[in-house]
């Protein structure tokens, strides 16, 4: 799983008002094939051809994917490489891309058919030879890929033969319940281009932004054309392209995408209402939604409703030992009281302005396979609230109002936000407002991205109020955050020894849900955790936004998703009109 | 009298090269290291992001990270003095090459906007100065007074808000995507993109050249030498335009150095907006990704910059002043 931090957003509240002036489930044996997928939607009256703009707000990294992980340079390698099989953004199940079948051997055992006669964009047949490349490009110690993480299956490495040039075979080494989703985390890189670079040490520092792009190649459906530092980037249509439409219309329809760096959100929508880009890059946000339907409404841009997202923002205590915390603030009766005072339905409201639904946990409405419709979350009680933090000792003893610990000391905490970003500082202000109700006082810090990690990494923090971005919704490619091992397992990371009972409950019920191909026991052991998750409550979570994107109303064939990108990530599929 | 290409003017600017040089050094150096002791450095993400430990300390090692910041400081100095700024962590490109590139396009940012300022907010002190009591003078002064107390960046943001509406000029960039090749239509497509961030960056520029002049220009009018002056039957146009306008400018001229380095400060903001590829831009994405060299690199080019506006504008205020020329040959 890979997780990242969301983009920072130095002048948001500016840019608010100044926008507003302007305008599947993976089947568990036999054999998938490209048949079982649901074909492009598209036929002959798809206009071939043209240029879609869009933005970006921030420079690739990398053009080398296996060690850049920032949203351009994901973008970037969904334009230029393509994977074995890949997550359908749009549908959230498993289908096939180079590898156009496969078939289970036995419970670790996968044997994957290559597409035949398909070609990187240098004109260099594609065979498993490159499979087997990238995978261990991947693993290499010196490339240090962030990857990696993502191909292990409970900290080993997948093994990948190639019987002949068109086949290959994946051997887990355990079984592992989301099965081949895990190869949507591999890019298939040119092995002629690159495997003398793996050879010395050096692939870390190859494909750099300064490479020119006659020197790189890739299976996916452009070519890097051009790179202006600052600017922006082109991308060609790669003829050798090896996808065709159900009308069998190569793909992809478009000569070329050219994506602008604007790094203002505010100016990236201006361009859009103005129908200079046909895509931004991220969400409409719930302060540029009105002036977006408004754009909508006059029939300058299009808005798509894609769902709710599925990483919200999530508040948490550091339970870490020896942090120097009273004990109160390590208690479960807090976490609940916190859930409890805060009013969802208010936070939707104050937060994200109405444009989002009430959450319970991390699992979202918008996760189709994963979201237990039996968990709601649960509505505003101070009363119990108060009852939970008597409980623990907190009561207002010499009624000035505030809580007092046991010791005497003001019950409070310090709970760091991510600055700039204002729905994070929104959402920090309203948890605090709310807790001043039952006298429990908080002091929202503010900080910027690189200061706010460096605190919650370094263990020197109380609470957080953050986010990640997910890139599946499959729980067991998140193990990581929910493991009591994990690094990402916020409030209390990479334990030796589960710290608390529930953890360890958690830790089996995962691992029997990693380990299991049946669907029903993977479900069934997921809703327990989810359970225990909402009962302890180590992550608080009040409201997951709903995802609309805005796009220019000249583009066809949109599919978006409520994972980033939501719209480019298949521009093969994308055309544009008049 | 000292003239400019005297000995005592070249021993001025020579001082003033100096004091340049250790702006440059000074301002590099204390960028370099207030990144390296801030929280945070280029490899936090990747802790954040569940990278393993041997990966981290592996990447750590590579950028120098695990290197005291003294003996860090120093190799980064070594190779400055041959100027090798080192590379970028953020872009993998060495910095230098990196910084040129983004300075040049401010560069060409502060220079149009230090040009409109000029020719539009001296004439207005002028009429605002010998006209204190018309209509026009008093809109402008307080026209002056309201985009004063404007940020270029609200500027910027109001004016692409209007561009949006009105599509008469490009929203952002320094370049159309579609952009014919040939080198006029580049100009042309250049000089259309310029219009919006200089517009944003001039307008605060321009009120501050009016009410300096204005104020310097009405002081030089009640000066005896120009009561003297107006007693001998010169015409006014020609005692406000060719005696009293060039004592007057020297206040203005004083500040051109600051007013530079206030531009390049003002373009952070404005090149974020209207995301012309500049130095500010280049610098913040430096701050976030903790990348030192690119920071200590755009705060060399960034002072190197406003050291060179500095003395421009020195010494053009002692060509123009005599009263300057003397006090700079003392």
């Amino acid at each position: 799983m890979v997780k990242k931090l969301t983009g920072l957003r130095l002048i948001g509240a500016a840019t608010v008002v100044v926008a507003a002036l302007g305008i599947g489930w993976w089947s568990t044996s036999g054999e998938k094939s490209a048949a079982d997928v649901a074909p492009v939607p598209v036929g002959p009256s798809v206009k071939t051809g043209g240029t879609l703009l869009g933005t970006v707000r921030s420079e690739p990294r990398s053009f080398n994917r296996l060690v850049a992980r920032d949203r351009t340079s994901n973008l970037v390698s969904l334009l230029l490489h393509e994977k074995l099989v890949r997550i359908n953004l749009a549908t959230q199940e498993l289908e096939p891309a180079l590898a156009e079948s496969w078939s289970a051997d036995d419970d670790l055992t996968w044997t994957l058919r290559l597409r035949k006669n398909v070609t990187f964009s240098d004109g260099t047949p594609f065979t498993s030879a490159d499979v087997l490349f990238s995978l261990a490009a991947v693993y290499d110690e010196k490339t240090a890929s962030p990857l990696s993480g993502g191909l292990e299956v409970a900290g080993k490495r997948l093994q990948l033969t190639a019987p002949d040039p068109t086949t290959v075979v994946v051997r887990f080494p355990e079984r592992f319940g989301p099965g081949l989703r895990v190869l949507d985390n591999l890019p298939i890189l040119p092995k002629h281009k690159l495997q003398q670079a793996l050879d010395s040490g050096t692939l870390r520092d190859q494909w750099g932004p300064a490479t020119p792009p006659s020197e790189m190649s890739g299976l996916g459906p452009f070519v890097l054309a051009d790179y202006r530092a600052g600017e922006r980037l082109t991308f060609a249509r790669n003829p050798r392209y090896w996808r065709r439409d159900a009308e069998g219309v190569p793909l992809p329809y478009l000569d070329g995408v050219a994506l602008l760096i604007v790094p203002d959100q505010g100016a990236e929508l201006l361009r859009l209402g103005a129908g200079d880009v046909d895509v931004v890059s991220g969400e409409v946000t719930p302060e540029d939604l009105p002036a977006m339907q408004r754009g909508a409404d006059q029939g300058r841009l299009s808005l798509h409703e894609v769902g709710v997202g599925i990483d919200p923002d999530f508040l948490w205590f550091n339970l870490q030992a020896g942090n120097g915390a009273p004990s109160w603030r390590l208690r479960r009766e807090l976490r609940v009281a916190v859930s409890l005072a805060v009013d969802r339905q208010g936070f939707v409201d104050a937060v994200y302005l109405g444009a989002a639904a009430p959450v319970a946990g991390p699992i979202t409405p918008g996760n189709r396979d994963w979201f237990d419709t039996q968990l709601v979350a649960p509505p505003q009680n101070l009363e119990r609230a108060r009852q939970l933090l008597a409980a623990i000792g907190l009561t207002d003893r010499n009624g000035d109002g505030q809580l007092e610990a046991p010791d005497g000391t003001l019950a409070r905490f310090s709970l760091l936000t991510q600055k700039g970003n204002a729905i994070r500082e929104r959402g920090a202000l309203f948890v605090q407002q709310d807790l001043m109700r039952l006298g429990l006082g908080v002091d929202v810090v503010s900080l910027d991205g690189p200061t706010l990690i460096e605190r919650i990494t370094s263990g020197r923090y109380e609470a957080a109020y953050f986010g990640t971005q997910a890139s599946d919704t499959d729980p067991a490619t998140n193990l990581d955050f929910w493991l009591s091992s994990g690094a990402f397992h916020p409030w209390n990371p990479a334990q030796e020894q589960p710290a608390t009972d529930w953890e360890a409950r958690i830790d089996e019920l995962m691992q029997l849900n990693v380990r299991s191909s049946d669907p029903l026991e993977r479900k069934r052991s997921f809703a327990e955790v989810q359970r225990i998750f909402q009962e302890e409550m180590p992550a608080i979570y009040f409201a997951a936004p709903r995802i609309t994107v805005a796009t220019s109303r000249r583009l066809n064939g949109l599919r978006p998703g409520v994972l980033q990108p939501f719209v480019l990530w298949d521009a093969a599929t994308l055309s544009v009109g008049q | 009298m000292m003239v400019p290409g005297g000995p005592p003017f070249v021993l001025f600017v020579i001082r003033r090269l100096f004091f340049a040089l250790a702006l440059v050094f000074v301002a590099s150096s204390v960028s370099l290291l207030l990144v390296r002791v801030a929280p945070g450095d280029a490899t936090t993400q990747m802790r954040f992001d569940g990278a393993p430990a041997a990966s981290v300390a592996e990447e750590r090692s590579r950028l120098g990270l695990d290197r005291p910041w003294s003996t860090q400081y120093r190799q980064w100095l070594a190779a400055a003095l041959h100027l090798d700024l080192g590379m970028s962590f953020r872009y993998g490109r060495p910095v230098a090459p990196l910084v040129v590139e983004r300075a040049l396009n401010t560069g060409l940012l502060a220079l149009a906007a230090l040009a409109l300022a000029t020719l539009a907010g001296l004439p207005l002190g002028v009429l605002t100065a010998t006209r204190p009591r018309s209509l026009l003078a008093r809109g402008v002064r307080l026209g002056s007074v309201m985009a004063l107390s404007w940020p270029p960046m609200l500027l910027s943001l109001v004016f692409a808000a209007m561009a949006a509406r009105t599509g008469w000029l490009p929203l952002g960039g320094m370049r159309s995507p579609m952009a014919a090749p040939d080198a006029l239509s580049h100009a042309w497509d250049v000089a259309r993109h310029l219009v919006l961030p200089t517009l944003a960056l001039a307008i605060p520029v321009c009120a501050t050249f009016e009410r300096l002049q204005s104020r310097a220009l009405a002081a030089t009018l009640s000066d005896p030498c120009v009561t003297a002056a107006a007693a001998r039957g010169i015409p006014p146009s020609r005692l406000h335009f060719r005696h009293a306008l060039r004592l007057a400018l020297t206040p203005v001229t004083a500040v051109y150095g600051a007013i530079a380095g206030g531009l390049l400060g003002g373009s952070f903001g404005v090149e974020i907006v209207t995301a012309w590829p500049g130095l500010g831009r280049l610098l913040y994405e430096g701050l976030i990704s903790r990348d030192l060299y690119l920071v200590a690199g755009c705060a060399a080019l960034g002072s190197a910059l406003v050291a060179v506006a500095t003395v421009l504008s020195d010494v053009v205020a002692a060509w123009n002043d005599p009263r300057l020329r003397e006090q700079v040959g003392s």
